[in-house]
């Protein structure tokens, strides 16, 4: 009020004279600096990252057709790649520029920052959703079939040649049951790490599922964590009668049989990409992924509950209301940070499951059905008549690497949160 | 509400008949397909005031409802489970205008005066700050808050704030964490993080509780120093009479949910006028005066709880007079449909209530056979020991 207002200028004149000094690090940056400190953090980042880079170039790195040609009849350069680009390729190019733009604009502060990168990557979908249009026919086989006769020419090829649906149909040989293996085995060199039993290329599938991989992660474990962060910490604050029936939903909530839900979802919506709404066709594996995340949240809210029944309780709790913290303040900035050990360990573990249940899913067929997924082709390896073991082993060791990467992180979060070890380990 | 005196003699806080009650039992009677439930006082009618520059102590033992007077005053009592029944706590703080009544104000509102107007510290300094931030993160954000301040000039703020509280190299300290302080420093802390917004009102709810002996007669050196250089009154709550006679101006005795006694200083402990008064006195050990056991008051706080509990599962009756003698402070319930009933009235009448007995001395008085004594005022003494001292130093010259 008004002698708040005439007290601010006091402290101006008195403050004026004192050098200036560096305000203390965020908790955020310091648990950030921590983590990368941990040398099992920086493993599960690097093969994160590895992914990342995958799965945002996977069109790129991994495409049948050429990144540039020329037509040797007209004369004309072109690129068929970036013809077949679709939206969500466009999409997550152009969101990943931004990222890598945003990042080091330090005056922002790293919230606005990320709001403004999710603003204008759904802004790009909507654009890109809009104006890209990649011809509703592909023929894999197009430009090898050209170039052997000679239409085009200055042929420059991804370093993968094939994409994941690939199917060779051009080279059907006579001896069509025989695959090639990895290359260190006696394989074709371009089939990296050999091929399926329907003659595609598993590199190239390896490449294009990571980005499955990291989604069912970030999509299913973010709207499980946030639903079960925000439920949890309002039944713990408030407890009573909140307590009470965000419980009950908590109950409802575990009693839905996830697989069965999903089963129905799928026979409701069959195909690759059903209509959601009339004319709103989404990807049935996201939608796979959102569901994860809607009905897996109640674990986050029973841990972020249990821990704020106890925080509330907590002197330093009470000294932040005392201070006149808003209550925003009081559960995100001060009970959150002291209550969020247990779901980071959980959602470590939580990511892990959710690239399981995806595989689970895509196993028995219900994930996708064409298109490439680590799950999706552990079940191209059991379904084979022959067992092809390295059909089986890559996408298997993928999971496997990546599970273990999301642990370690979550172990070195956990370890950088906890401000008695994040001494130790250097982490300021 | 105009008042011509000048601010130094109008009441920064006055709390007036304050009564907070919390449930203590819910119970289904399937005869009469009734649900009741029994809610206690654990602070019943409380009247304090607290004037600019003065030290307000407020005594009395473990759960005789101080710690709940004051936390009522930033509305910091849940509710529910509790709820103000009755009361005013009149709030002159501001410049440009009178008296408002906080138990009015919203959450908005409240937020506003917490921390930056009235300021609390709490007994346990161990638990009292955030452990997952710096020192420095938490003096500043509640300067951030409440004061229009850039970021550069709330590290100045909170860094001046630590220096104030005698804490060496506060710059480094801001970056350190509360584990890697002793228990006195923290106190220290606290204070500071309390006073970077210079509140006219401290509620120091039993500040040197957890603290050994020197560290106490520091921390209570300290607040004296910075009641002194930000002009800010004092509302002290302790169960320690040795820091009541070297700190308080004014002291309220209180005694299950009630002030019993309210007088300055010299008057209660010169003249203590309630039995109770005189039992917290004579439980004190002397120096220099051999006891082989310290004289205590007989029997506990009366237990609010258990009290009422009873009665409210035979609530067509009265109690009994057996109930009565093994009693006999047996509290007030209230029942559900709002009207308060007495358990036990010492006097058929009234409740206990607060007389002039002497000029600026109160005590708590029942009315016997249904005399009144007199009017009933709310205790209200100016006094201020260090101006007194001053006055009485330049009489003689």
């Amino acid at each position: 009020m008004t002698d708040r207002l005439d007290k601010s200028p006091k402290q101006e004149t008195q403050a004026a004279p004192a050098p200036p000094v560096d305000a203390p690090r965020t908790l955020l940056r310091r648990v950030v600096g921590a983590t990368i400190a941990n040398h099992g953090a920086r493993i599960g980042l690097a093969w994160l990252a590895v992914l990342l880079f995958f799965s945002v170039f996977a069109p790129f790195l991994a495409s049948s057709h050429p990144i540039a040609m020329k037509d040797t009849a007209t004369g004309e350069w072109s690129s068929p790649l970036i013809d077949h680009l679709e939206v969500g390729d466009v999409t997550i190019l152009i969101s990943f520029i931004l990222g890598v733009a945003l990042w080091p604009i330090k005056q922002v502060k790293p919230a606005i920052r990320a709001w403004a990168w999710l603003g204008a990557t759904l802004v790009v979908f909507l654009i890109a959703n809009a104006t890209v249009s990649p011809p509703a026919v592909v023929v894999y086989d197009e430009y090898r079939t050209r170039e052997h006769a000679g239409e085009i020419a200055n042929v420059w090829r991804a370093p993968i040649p094939y994409s994941p649906k690939d199917r060779l149909r051009d080279r059907q040989l006579e001896d069509s049951t025989k695959l090639d293996p990895p290359v260190w085995k006696g394989g074709e060199y371009n089939h990296l790490l050999g091929q399926t039993q329907f003659n595609e290329d598993v590199a190239s599938r390896m490449i294009h599922a990571s980005r499955i991989a990291l989604a069912v992660g970030i999509i299913a474990t973010g709207i499980a964590g946030f639903i079960g962060v925000i439920i949890g910490g309002l039944m713990g604050y408030f407890s009573g009668a909140v307590d009470l029936i965000g419980m009950r939903l908590v109950e409802v909530f575990e009693f839905i049989p996830q697989l069965f839900l999903l089963l129905m979802f799928v026979a409701f919506f069959p195909g690759d990409n059903p209509e959601i709404l009339p004319g709103l066709p989404v990807p049935r594996i996201y939608m796979i992924m959102v569901i994860i995340g809607l009905t897996s949240w109640s674990g986050y809210a029973r841990f972020i509950r249990a821990e704020f029944l106890k925080l509330r309780k907590q002197d330093f709790v009470a000294a932040a209301e005392a201070l006149g913290l808003p209550l925003r303040s009081i559960l995100f900035r001060h009970m959150l940070p002291n209550g969020l050990t247990p779901v980071i360990v959980r959602a470590s573990f939580g990511v892990a499951g959710a690239i399981l249940s995806e595989a689970v899913l895509s196993f028995l067929g219900l994930g996708l059905i064409e298109d490439p997924s680590w799950g999706q082709m552990l079940n191209q390896a059991a379904r084979g008549a022959e067992f092809v073991w390295w059909i089986a082993i890559f996408p298997g060791l993928a999971i496997f690497l990546t599970v273990l990467a999301y642990n370690l992180i979550g172990e070195a979060l956990r370890d950088a949160i906890d401000p008695y070890v994040a001494r130790r380990t250097g982490g300021d | 509400m105009s008042d011509t005196r000048q601010a130094d003699e109008r009441p920064l806080l006055c709390v007036e008949d304050l009564a907070v009650s919390f449930p203590i039992a819910s119970k289904s009677d399937a005869k009469d397909n009734t649900h009741f439930q029994t809610r206690v006082r654990a602070v019943n009618g409380v009247n304090m005031t607290v004037y600019p520059r003065q030290t307000l102590a407020v005594v009395g033992e473990s759960g005789c409802g101080k710690s709940v007077s004051a936390m009522s005053t930033l509305q910091l009592v849940p509710t529910p489970p509790g709820r103000y029944e009755s009361g005013r706590i009149l709030w002159d703080g501001y410049e440009t205008r009178g008296p408002v009544d906080l138990l009015t104000y919203d959450d908005r509102q409240m937020r506003e005066i917490r921390g930056n107007h009235i300021a609390m510290i709490f007994q346990e300094p161990m638990t009292s700050l955030n452990p997952v931030y710096t020192i420095g993160e938490q003096i500043m954000e509640a300067v951030l808050l409440h004061q229009n301040v850039t970021r550069q000039q709330a590290v100045e703020i909170a860094a001046k704030a630590l220096a104030d509280v005698g804490i060496a190299d506060a710059l480094g300290r801001m970056k350190e964490y509360p584990h890697q302080m002793s228990g006195g420093m923290r106190q220290r802390i606290m204070i500071a993080m309390a006073l970077a917004c210079q509140p006219k009102l401290l509620l120091a709810d039993e500040p040197t509780t957890a603290l050994d002996v020197t560290i106490q007669a520091q921390i209570l050196e300290l607040l004296r120093e910075l009641q002194a250089e930000h002009n800010m009154a004092i509302m002290l709550i302790t169960h320690d009479l040795g820091v009541v006679a070297e700190n308080a101006d004014v002291v309220a005795v209180m005694y299950a949910g009630r002030v019993v006694e309210y007088g300055s200083v010299h008057d209660v402990f010169g003249d203590p006028l309630h039995p109770y008064t005189h039992g917290l006195f004579k439980s004190m050990p002397v120096l220099g005066q051999s006891h082989d056991r310290l004289t205590v008051i007989e029997g506990q706080v009366p237990n609010l709880a258990a009290d009422a509990l009873e009665y409210a599962i035979d609530r067509k009756g009265q109690p009994t007079d057996q109930q009565v003698q093994a009693n006999p402070t047996l509290a007030d319930v209230v029942m559900r449909d709002g009207h308060a009933v007495r358990v036990f009235r010492p006097s058929p009448e009234e409740q206990p209530h607060l007389l002039e007995v002497k000029p600026k001395h109160w005590v708590a008085v029942y009315d016997e056979d249904g005399t009144q004594h007199g009017e009933s005022t709310r205790p209200d003494v100016l006094y201020r020991r260090a101006e007194a001292g001053e006055a009485a130093a330049a009489a003689p010259a």
